[in-house]
């Protein structure tokens, strides 16, 4: 099998050896190694000492902010950053160039920059946050808060991803289904939806995965309580303040086994709902 | 009447896509609507549909003397088909049929059973039960534009539309198609309007063409009628090759060069200058000149690939260049060779009385 993949004929593309080669090369150095390392450190540990860090109290409320915040803040930009997208590419308006730049904002704001400035907004007597001191919802500092950040930041993912499928989606399509008798609501949800979806999905698996790994701004809007607003990366860095490096790298193991078991779930839902686009027979 | 169309005008800003359109259509009919790209056929199918709106006025649209003029596409019962068959992708071939019946109210929709039957007869139809399960991008060309049709068919729509329902695919699967269209429409009798920009596949198929030149119908009948009597210079140039010769209009004939051909619907004419229109398949080739009857020409260049011969010709008389088309056997017992001299005969010589430009 490998002799095959090797010794292969003449190519049109030459470079196959040379580029596979760098792309393992690359690879190796950039994510395996490092992520080797993670797990080496942690075999430091024996494995009732392994248990007894990833299973502590503390550890259990990080996953729980960080993995809940995290997935609710991923179905919240689905949602809203479809309808962004949606009004991006079906409507003519004006100030749609501005619109669409500053959908790409939280790609490029320094973390720190959107945290402080996300907390002062949101904070009790903040422009924002004034609004919803009188209704006893407290915003920044609170686990709301740190969804407000991971929110902010998943945006683009979401609008980005989807906003080429709604272009190329040809308007043919649905003046179909409407000569068939589809009303608008019928055409949204029987054919423009299902045409999204594989989009969607990888959208939100970006925003989750990017939100899973947020540490600057949510260090800002949130007080970082133990137990309470305290997500995962920041009790890493807890740890690492403490010189407990073996500590440190079992905590990110657990995130980055848990991290690859959702992604890879999300492949195959994507497998799934991509399943029509099968390989031309004729 | 099946459907009317009455003082439709369309425009899109500046252009004028329609332009006061009037044309009927009896139930049953097969009807093809001919003309080059831009010449608004398209956009008067989409208004039919209900895809396109005529601009206000006295337009007024009738599927079996109803109104239908306001009434949006969704509520229309028109079938479509789109040329590049618009089908839903994400949906098996089943589905895609079904989905006309699926989405009707529950007042209105045929129960689970009903609708099965009627898709799996509707696959029959189209003689592609075995791939019911296929998704579009399964399926060739051919296939596609079959399955569209079905879904168009399955919600039982008064009138069956198809914009150019052929044009994306090869020509040998085009043939086959347009064949299986005519035999469909003799099976179910449903009336039908599609588009075209092939005059062969109007005329082969349909029952009456429609040419449509710049937003206007410029002629409609059967197929015979207009190819045998175009009503103008664009007709006459659009439904097939044709040869050009200018020349005099004399008593009953058309005089080109020196040589005299007779043209009886020009009688009591005299002496105007005109544009004799001739087909290639018309013009004969002799060895020997025939008095005043023929002229002559050179071999410019001859092609006998194919059912019959081409040739390129030249009149030794101003060295107009023009086309003849002769049967093979004809070809082979003239033995012709390029920059010989041959003599020409005109037959079937057609003159219009309005503007020559074609």
């Amino acid at each position: 099998m490998a002799q095959k993949l090797f010794k292969s004929k003449t190519r049109v593309l030459p470079g196959f050896r040379l580029t596979l080669g760098y792309t393992l090369l690359y690879l190796s150095l950039i994510v395996l190694i490092p992520l080797a390392a993670v797990f080496w450190k942690t075999s430091l540990l024996t494995w009732p000492q392994f248990v007894q860090v990833i299973t502590s109290p503390q550890a259990l409320a990080a996953y729980r902010l960080s993995f809940g915040a995290s997935l609710l803040a991923a179905l919240i930009n689905s949602v809203f950053g479809l309808i962004v997208a949606w009004v991006l590419v079906r409507y003519n308006f004006f100030g749609k160039k501005f619109v669409d730049a500053l959908v790409d904002l939280p790609f490029a704001l320094p973390t720190a920059v959107a945290g402080i400035t996300l907390a002062t907004l949101y904070a009790p007597n903040g422009w924002i946050g004034q609004f919803f001191e009188p209704l006893g919802i407290k915003i920044s500092f609170t686990r709301l808060g740190v969804l407000v950040a991971l929110t902010f930041i998943g945006l683009p993912f979401i609008v980005r991803t989807v906003q080429p499928i709604l272009e190329d989606f040809e308007p043919e399509i649905e003046e179909a289904a409407a000569s068939l008798g589809a009303n608008r609501w019928q055409v949204f949800w029987r054919i423009i939806f299902p045409t999204l979806t594989p989009a969607l999905i990888t959208g939100f698996a970006l925003a989750f995965a990017r939100a899973l790994g947020e540490y600057g701004s949510v260090v800002f809007i949130s007080s970082n309580i133990p137990m309470k607003t305290q997500i995962v990366p920041l009790l890493i860095m807890t740890k690492l303040e403490q010189f407990d490096y073996p500590g440190a790298t079992a905590l990110a193991v657990v995130m980055l086994v848990f991290s690859f078991v959702l992604l890879l779930t999300i492949n195959v839902l994507q497998w799934w709902a991509n399943r029509y686009n099968a390989t031309n027979l004729s | 009447m099946s459907v009317e169309v009455k003082n439709v005008t369309k425009k899109f800003g500046s252009f004028i896509a329609l332009d006061n359109v009037n044309l009927k259509v009896e139930s049953g009919e097969l009807v093809a609507l001919l003309g080059p790209s831009g010449s608004g056929k398209t956009t008067l199918l989409r208004t039919i549909a209900g895809l396109e709106f005529p601009d206000p006025g006295t337009a007024q649209i009738l599927f079996y003397g109803e109104d239908v003029t306001l009434i949006p596409a969704s509520e229309r019962k028109a079938g479509f088909a789109f040329q590049h068959y618009a089908l839903f992708r994400h949906m098996s071939v089943f589905e895609n049929i079904a989905f006309g019946l699926r989405v009707r109210p529950k007042t209105t929709r045929p129960p689970e059973d009903e609708i099965r039957q009627r898709v799996n007869k509707l696959l029959q139809l189209i003689q592609l039960e075995p791939l019911a399960k296929r998704y579009p991008s399964q399926l060739s060309g051919g296939q596609r534009q079959r399955v569209a049709l079905a879904r168009a068919l399955a919600v039982e729509p008064k009138v069956l539309l198809l914009d150019e329902p052929f044009g994306a695919l090869d020509a040998k699967v085009r043939k086959e198609l347009r064949r299986w269209l005519r035999q469909l429409h003799d099976e179910i009798h449903i009336t039908t309007l599609f588009v075209t920009h092939d005059q062969e596949e109007a005329l082969e198929v349909s029952d009456r063409v429609a040419i449509l030149r710049a937003g206007k119908i410029e002629q409609i009948g059967s197929p015979e009628e207009i190819y045998d009597n175009p009503a103008s210079p664009f007709v006459y140039d659009f439904l097939g090759n044709v040869n050009l010769f200018s020349g005099r209009v004399h008593e009953g004939s058309v005089i080109i060069g020196d040589t005299e051909f007779s043209v009886p619907e020009t009688a009591g004419e005299t002496e105007t200058s005109t544009v004799a229109f001739v087909r290639p398949h018309d013009i004969r080739i002799t060895r020997e000149a025939n008095g005043d009857k023929t002229f002559a020409a050179l071999v410019v260049r001859s092609n006998a690939a194919g059912p019959v011969a081409n040739l390129e010709l030249a009149r030794v008389n101003g060295g107009v260049q023009f086309t003849a088309q002769l049967s093979k056997e004809e070809f082979q017992q003239l033995q012709l060779k390029t920059g010989e001299r041959v003599f020409v005969e005109l037959k079937n010589v057609k003159v219009f009385n309005e503007d020559f430009s074609i």
